[in-house]
């Protein structure tokens, strides 16, 4: 401490410190227990207990100090007010809290410091100020065994002769140069206090608040017995006037008959005496009346036994309860309702969840129990079941629920005292089951994928997250190299790098967390992957297991009116592919049989169901008819082709659309021979179109890269 | 083989020339033309031959046909030569338009006064390739040959009678059975004299039925309102049904409305350089 105090100054950099000791004890940074703070940590009371102590200062030497806290002197008063708080703390601790140490303490440290001080500015005087000696004669080096400046001379001959000197620059500097090195040292210092003081600070924080918890506490109980004593009190008190009052009347009627009894017998007195008066005759007659009177009254019992005891009988008082307030003034509380946390974002899996709680610091709590049951809808009437575990822990994890569900938690905690209120009700959710990727939907190209899946959960879900892995023949780890999150459908077109093999999966997400992956489906960026789509086709049309192959039979063409003639082609024998809806190019092929009548192209998606391809403006299409055994070829668009003759019939042929640059293209694969080439501006996107007009096949091929003879077109 | 440049214009970052020198083949000074593309200055180019029809000299194609930029894109030399002798002083060299200067029908003449001069078939397959291989940046190994007319027909007989010479051929409104048509009658009667036998050797329609292999592509643009083919001088069905017969790929267009000039064919001649780019670039 003394340490501490005797460099605070220094580092306040303050060139001449008035040596009060007001000013030097402000070893605590001023900022800590700046006056605002202060009202904030302690109660408005304190300081109003300061203020009166200010006006009376009855406090012996304090007195000056506390005098000079007027306000006036804006630093000083400041600084004075923390130290003069300080005090005044110390003061009113004093008894409770011995460790902040007494007054005489303080005392002995400000003593100290006032030493210190003096010490340390001496020894600054006797390092840097040799220039007050210019006058006389100027001191010329240092003496190092003395630490004084000296004149070169008395080194020769003066007192200092033989000592060991250095030039006075090298002396100031290397003065300088440990008055650096203490000062950093300084500055830890500072911080190193500043951070005690703040964990003081937070110290008397929490002494403040649990022993006014505390207070509280007692406050409580001791009111209650207080209460109950007094109700007792009330109680006896009133039970013994009851039976005084019972006692007193009894006496009183029983003293009222005695005297009624007096009055009788001093009557039969007086009677017999006038009859022994009488005549003998008289006498007679009235002597048996009398008799037979007196015989009766003295036949009645005169009773002369107490009806009641005048002691009061002596009653035990019950005190059981009060002992069993006054105990439970040193026993433990039941602990307050715990507080249930809302679930944490991705701590949940399908089956669990991880629930969280926490109880009142100073609550003693020897277990928890949770409760849970599913949130119904309200819809359904059924009571969910409940259920219940004990946990020591404020946290579990409840396992064996179902996946995307909301549960309700609550929990209660015990000790031996009691149990606590139930908490809050929180409502967790459960990770969603793992998506169904439709694999048989998936359309691709070269840049893109349009991945489609079965959400898997019977509740809405918040978002699906795709993560891709490139399939690398090399290493075949799968090594999820791109996720795509917060995707809000069960579909999502996914950009692609050209001729990579990739599997995807699908997760489920809500606010529980990630489900599982899905099943892995593969997609090759090579070419484009479309497939046919089995509602638009023509009755007469079917296609094949795999897909991809068009089969016309035998079977006439009905002239039946098809019901679903929306999206069903019913004149044109045709059917539409589903095309990844990605400009750029596309290429396919058709398989075809040479003597067969077919036409292969695109048309929009409206293009009307009951005209025939090539026929308006919204198709485009090679079309191949074969009549007495020539081959006709035709392109059409709008209704009208070029006129165009093809020497070798093809039996595949590619067909290249390029959004790109409005073209669309066919070749004769097989010889690498360009067929034609639509140049129409294709504003919008189309889908490949298949037709037979006669009985037949074709057969799709996809997934192929385009070949290079197409490059140029 | 001394060359001598008589004129040169940038045009699409290359450049459009025209040479002259003396031919062995022909014994006369020749002029041609050469579009060098852009790339041509950094590597090897593949070589495009075109021929023209009758009448036309180098000129008309490299001024009309709009070729340049199609061929700046794909990288392609094409080299446009004249269509016969000139200055020879055979006696009706210049008495018609359809026979002597300005018609050599690349042929090979074999008749007087023709013979020594008329050497067109050799010129374009022999001389002219070696002198563009030898003075320029060209790719031997990647030629193709297209034509106009007179032009389509030397362009598919180059073809069909040289297998794997030329990577690809195409032609406009070429003439597709000379030995039927009054035009092919009267150059190869006087050409190659009356033994109608020789004339086949320089059909396109009987070139294709001995053709060995199929690995030709041919492109045929021909206008619908073109009045030669009314008259029956081109005759391009006689051909294409040899090919279908010979399963010798071709893709005929009868364009609806065309006939048969250098507009007809300025319209048409992108998807022509595209086809021959598809083979010399491949």
């Amino acid at each position: 401490m003394e340490e501490r105090t005797r460099r605070a100054p220094l580092y306040s950099q303050d060139p001449a410190p008035t040596p009060t000791a007001g000013q030097g004890f402000n070893f605590y940074h001023m900022d800590l227990y700046d006056s605002e703070d202060r009202l904030k940590i302690f109660p408005e009371e304190k300081i109003r207990m300061r203020g009166e102590i200010a006006k009376e200062p009855k406090r012996g030497e304090r007195a000056p100090e506390l005098g000079l806290a007027t306000y006036d002197k804006r630093d000083l008063g400041r600084e004075e007010k923390d130290w003069q708080y300080l005090g005044e703390e110390a003061d009113e601790e004093d008894d409770r809290f011995p460790a902040w140490g007494s007054r005489g303490q303080y005392q002995e440290l400000r003593e100290a410091y006032r030493y210190a001080r003096g010490r340390s500015s001496e020894e600054y005087e006797c390092y840097v100020i040799p220039e007050e000696e210019d006058e006389e004669e100027a001191a010329d080096i240092f003496c190092v065994t003395c630490k004084i400046p000296i004149r070169a001379f008395d080194n020769l001959f003066g007192e200092h002769k033989g000592h060991e000197v250095t030039q006075l620059n090298t002396a100031a500097e290397n003065a300088r140069e440990e008055i650096h090195k203490n000062m950093f040292k300084l500055e830890e210092q500072i911080i190193q206090m500043e951070n005690f003081a703040s964990h003081l600070e937070e110290v008397f924080i929490t002494i403040e608040e649990n022993f006014g918890r505390q207070e509280q506490n007692f406050e409580l109980h001791y009111n209650e017995i207080l209460e109950t004593l007094a109700q007792k009190y009330e109680e006896k008190m009133q039970a013994l006037g009851e039976k005084k009052r019972e006692k007193i009347e009894a006496l009183y009627g029983q003293l009222v008959s005695c005297g009624e009894n007096l009055d009788t017998c001093k009557e039969l007195m007086e009677t017999i005496e006038e009859i022994c008066h009488e005549e003998k005759v008289e006498f007679i007659k009235d002597a048996v009346t009398m008799a037979d009177r007196l015989g009766e009254f003295l036949k009645t019992k005169t009773d002369v036994e107490l009806s009641t005891h005048p002691d009061f009988e002596d009653q035990t008082i019950d005190f059981s309860d009060i002992e069993q307030l006054m105990d439970s003034i040193n026993a433990i509380p039941a602990p307050h309702a715990p507080v249930i946390n809302t679930q944490t974002p991705n701590s949940a899996t399908g089956t669990s969840v991880k629930v969280c709680w926490s109880l009142f610091s100073d609550d003693t709590v020897e277990s928890y129990q949770l409760s849970y049951k599913p949130v119904s809808d309200g819809a359904q009437s059924e009571e969910r079941k409940e259920f219940s575990v004990n946990v020591k822990e404020s946290h579990y994890s409840v396992a064996n629920l179902v996946p995307n569900t909301q549960y309700e938690f609550w929990v209660t905690a015990s000790n031996s005292t009691g149990v606590s209120p139930l908490s809050e009700r929180a409502v967790y959710v459960t990770a969603p089951s793992p998506p169904i990727i439709k694999s048989k939907e998936i359309l691709s190209c070269e840049h893109a994928a349009l991945v489609r899946w079965e959400s898997g959960n019977m509740n809405p879900v918040d978002s699906y997250t795709i993560e891709l892995s490139k399939v690398d023949d090399e290493e075949p780890r799968n090594v999820v190299t791109e996720s795509i999150v917060g995707i809000p459908t069960c579909e999502s077109l996914i950009h692609l790098q050209p001729g990579e093999s990739y599997l995807v999966y699908v997760r489920a997400i809500n606010v529980g967390g990630p489900s599982e992956r899905s099943e892995p489906a593969t997609i090759r960026t090579t070419g484009t992957y479309f497939h046919l789509n089995k509602d638009t086709s023509h009755p007469l049309l079917s296609i094949s297991e795999d897909g991809f192959t068009i089969v016309r039979g035998k079977g006439e063409s009905s002239t039946r009116e098809t019901r679903d003639s929306d999206t069903r082609f019913s004149r044109c024998v045709a059917v539409m592919g589903s095309l990844i809806p990605i400009k750029g190019w596309h290429y396919w092929e058709v398989e075809v049989v040479e003597q067969m009548d077919y036409k292969v192209g695109v048309a929009s998606e409206d293009i009307n169901r009951q005209g025939d391809l090539g026929a308006d403006s919204s198709s485009w299409c090679m079309s191949h008819t074969f009549i007495s055994s020539r081959h006709k070829y035709e392109f059409l668009h709008n209704g009208v082709t070029p006129e165009i003759q093809i020497t070798v019939p093809p039996k595949k042929i590619g067909i290249l659309l390029d959004y790109d640059s409005h073209r669309l293209s066919f070749f004769n694969v097989d010889i690498a021979q360009h067929l034609y080439t639509f140049s129409s501006p294709l504003q919008h996107f189309v889908q490949p179109c298949f037709s037979l007009e006669k009985p037949g096949l074709l057969r799709v091929c996809n997934g192929i890269s385009m070949p290079k003879f197409a490059t140029v077109f | 083989m001394a060359l001598k440049q008589i004129s040169s214009n940038k045009c699409f970052e290359g450049f459009q020339k025209v040479y002259e020198h003396d031919s062995v083949e022909l014994k006369c000074k020749m002029k041609f033309g050469i579009y060098l593309p852009p790339k041509a200055e950094t590597g090897k180019c593949p070589v495009l031959y075109w021929l023209s029809g009758l009448t036309c000299t180098e000129q008309n194609f490299i001024t009309k046909a709009g070729y340049h930029q199609a061929a700046a894109e794909h990288g392609l030399i094409v080299v446009a030569p004249d269509t016969s002798p000139r200055g020879c002083n055979i006696k009706g060299e210049d008495d018609s338009w359809d026979f002597g200067t300005g018609a050599g029908f690349y042929v090979n003449a074999t008749e007087e006064p023709w013979k020594t001069h008329y050497r067109m078939y050799s010129y374009v397959i022999d001389e002219l390739p070696k002198l563009i291989n030898a003075n320029f940046p060209a790719d031997p190994e990647k030629i193709s040959i297209f034509g106009h007319s007179m032009g389509g027909h030397g362009a598919l007989i180059c073809a069909l009678k040289n297998p794997g010479k030329y990577k690809s051929v195409s032609a406009f409104s070429p003439i597709c059975n000379p030995v039927l048509c009054p035009w092919g009658k009267k150059a190869f009667s006087g050409y190659l004299g009356t033994d109608q036998s020789k004339w086949e050797a320089y059909d396109a329609t009987h070139l294709v039925k001995s053709y060995p292999d199929s690995h030709l592509d041919i492109l045929i643009d021909q206008g619908k309102d073109d009045q030669f083919l009314k008259d029956g001088q081109l005759l391009p069905d006689n051909f294409i049904a040899a090919c279908a017969e010979r399963k010798i790929p071709v893709v005929f267009r009868l364009q609806e409305g065309y006939d048969h000039n250098y507009y007809f064919i300025a319209t048409f001649i992108n998807d022509h350089i595209k086809h021959h780019a598809k083979y010399l670039n491949a």
